[in-house]
């Protein structure tokens, strides 16, 4: 475990780049910009004429569940990259060699990799996240001390809605995470095999796989199968549909991270996640044999 | 059995390595062609060939970085089904460039120190005391030398029964050539621990060496102790043609002519019977290399 652990540890220290100091300089930029924007006057701080129609703790809320949304799809896209280059890093780097040198087996290897990626790397987001949360309340609180509307019971209010924010963001990256695992699994074990053409190759594979139940199976076109279906939801994360957010938007009461967690953790099909789990697995099993194999390849 | 019976019996050693029948294959072309070899424990061996000759893939065997047909056992283990519980035991450097560059000195260490139970890393530290490595350096910001001998701190402070090390000093400059030999052998050799090289350099570590395997074209074609080799191969420099022509008759392995001299190698033949010819020496393990590994197709100038 240890050493698995110290696996998991170095692809963080591979890809900080990417997971933590790029997600840290966003945060010094939109904090910079913002404190700038406060300088020379851009924000209107006292909310003009519009004091009474304007809720400012709904604004934070809504501030931070836009970041959240926002940290949310710069993970996904970080870490669809990652799987395509971080599962291909150690033949890349010309370090395959050294890995192989020690006594951890590739599979090891590999299942450290898909871990990082579903725990420790999208973990430094949060974090990340979860500050640039801390910042905005700065702001929203100095906004209003400016404009009048800061009393100790908006504090302590102010605090509870970052709890419920942060906990909200974090239910949805977990299920995000383990909603599209089968994916991040896919892309990794091809990378494995052929480096970042993973990319390419990811983005048309289910189109191929579409393609060919149409062309043996038959059907209207490729989209019409069931293959594109079962990967057109696959793909879709489930709270797309209506739910507690569109009640939420429509009413007046603060968000409720438990009430939003029993939500989209109700519409979850978990018997897919298990199929996606397997398959993950199955897939990485896979992949080490493919590297376990490399120098005969 | 009684106690003396017991005591009578010769204590057998087990081959650190085990090879018998070793093949193996890339496509249609054959590399290996039944390769059979033990390698006792506590020795260093010099794995020597030309470009192509099978080497790497003899080592990589070993070390279970491919599948091949026949039987090899290392530390009694077939090392591709077991190569990562294998580790622990064997260290390799099997390229120099092959550590991760994008690692500082002592997040490098730190890891180890979590992923090799036999790593310390208090004794990778001191390997580089004196160095000019220092821990926050990032590997990718060393020279050449700098991560040879980083390279060679780390697997010298793995507590390994065989150490391999696969061209491990290619393109470094003399100096850090005999430094890295020289570590190795004051700070790293004991009883215990079998080493196994290969390197063009033949000369640099013909001094350290112990036993020697001279690969060509995917078989061993010798494989004996550096004192055999002493005993068994002998130099003659001979002037006049008459002596040329006497010792001939002796069958060298090898002849070339030197400056004006000619330089003949014999295998098996008794010293008394070639002294009266010229000067005699044991050829150095390059000259043996040279006599033995050339390729009539190749060289047919100095073939004979």
């Amino acid at each position: 475990m240890k050493a698995f652990t110290a696996l998991i540890h170095r692809e963080l220290i591979e890809h900080r780049g990417a997971f933590l100091i790029g997600p840290l300089l966003l945060v010094v930029v939109m904090f910079g910009a913002t404190i700038l924007a406060f300088t020379v006057g851009r924000v209107d701080a006292k909310f003009s004429g519009a004091l009474l129609t304007v809720a400012p703790l709904r604004v934070y809320e809504l501030g931070f569940l836009g970041f959240g949304v926002a940290w949310s799809l710069y993970l996904m896209a970080t870490l669809f990259f990652y799987a395509a280059d971080g599962f291909a890093a150690d033949k890349r780097n010309n370090a395959m060699l050294f890995w192989k040198s020690m006594p951890v087996g590739d599979f090891k290897v590999l299942l450290s990799k898909l871990v990082a990626a579903i725990t420790l790397l999208p973990g430094t987001v949060y974090g990340v996240a979860l500050l640039s949360g801390v910042l905005l309340y700065g702001v929203a609180f100095v906004a209003m001390l400016i404009n009048g509307t800061a009393t100790v019971g908006a504090l302590g209010a102010i605090v509870m809605v970052y709890g419920h924010v942060a906990l909200t963001i974090l239910i949805t990256i977990a299920v995000g995470l383990v909603w599209y695992l089968p994916y991040l699994a896919l892309i990794g074990g091809l990378a494995t095999a052929m480096g970042r053409w993973a990319i390419p190759v990811s983005l048309v594979l289910p189109a191929i796989a579409a393609t060919l139940e149409w062309v043996t199976l038959g059907g209207l076109h490729p989209f019409t199968t069931h293959t594109w279906n079962y990967l057109s939801y696959r793909a879709t994360f489930p709270l797309m549909e209506d739910g507690y957010i569109d009640s939420w938007f429509v009413g007046t009461e603060p968000f409720n991270a438990l009430l939003y967690a029993s939500d989209l953790l109700g519409r979850v099909d978990w018997a897919q996640v298990g199929i996606g789990i397997v398959f993950a697995l199955a897939v990485m099993y896979l992949g080490s044999e493919y590297r376990r194999r490399s120098n005969d390849n | 059995m009684n106690e003396l019976s017991l005591a009578s019996q010769p204590e057998i050693i087990e081959p650190i390595v085990s090879a018998r029948g070793l093949r193996k294959k890339f496509g249609r072309k054959e590399i290996l062609h039944g390769l059979d070899f033990d390698i006792p424990p506590g020795r260093i061996y010099g794995l020597i060939g030309h470009n192509g000759a099978g080497k790497t893939t003899t080592l990589n065997a070993m070390l279970g970085l491919t599948n091949c047909e026949g039987t090899i056992r290392v530390l009694g283990e077939d090392p591709f089904a077991k190569r990562a519980k294998l580790m622990e035991n064997v260290a390799f450097i099997s390229d120099v460039a092959s550590l991760p560059r994008f690692l500082r000195v002592r997040e490098l260490f730190a890891l180890l120190s979590n992923i090799h139970p036999n790593f310390s890393i208090d004794k990778a530290r001191s390997f580089l005391e004196g160095t000019d490595i220092k821990p926050e350096m990032k590997v990718k910001h060393l020279s050449k030398g700098m991560i040879a001998q980083l390279h060679l701190a780390v697997v010298m402070a793995i507590d390994a029964k065989l150490l391999v090390l696969d061209e491990p000093t290619l393109g470094l400059d003399i100096t850090y050539r005999k430094r890295f030999y020289r570590r190795l052998l004051e700070d790293y050799m004991t009883e215990e621990r079998t080493l196994l090289i290969t390197t063009h350099q033949v000369d640099e570590i013909e001094f350290m060496l112990s036993d020697i395997m001279f690969i060509r074209d995917g078989e061993l074609i010798l494989h004996m102790q550096m004192e055999t080799v002493n005993d068994k191969f002998t130099q003659l420099v001979v002037n006049d043609a008459e002596a040329q022509a006497a010792a001939r008759a002796y069958n060298p392995v090898y002849e070339e002519t030197r400056f004006g001299q000619t330089v003949m190698i014999f295998d098996g033949v008794d010293r008394n019977l070639l002294e009266p010819f010229g000067r005699l020496s044991t050829p150095t393990l390059s000259d043996l290399f040279v006599a033995l590994m050339q390729r009539p197709t190749a060289n047919p100038e100095s073939a004979r």
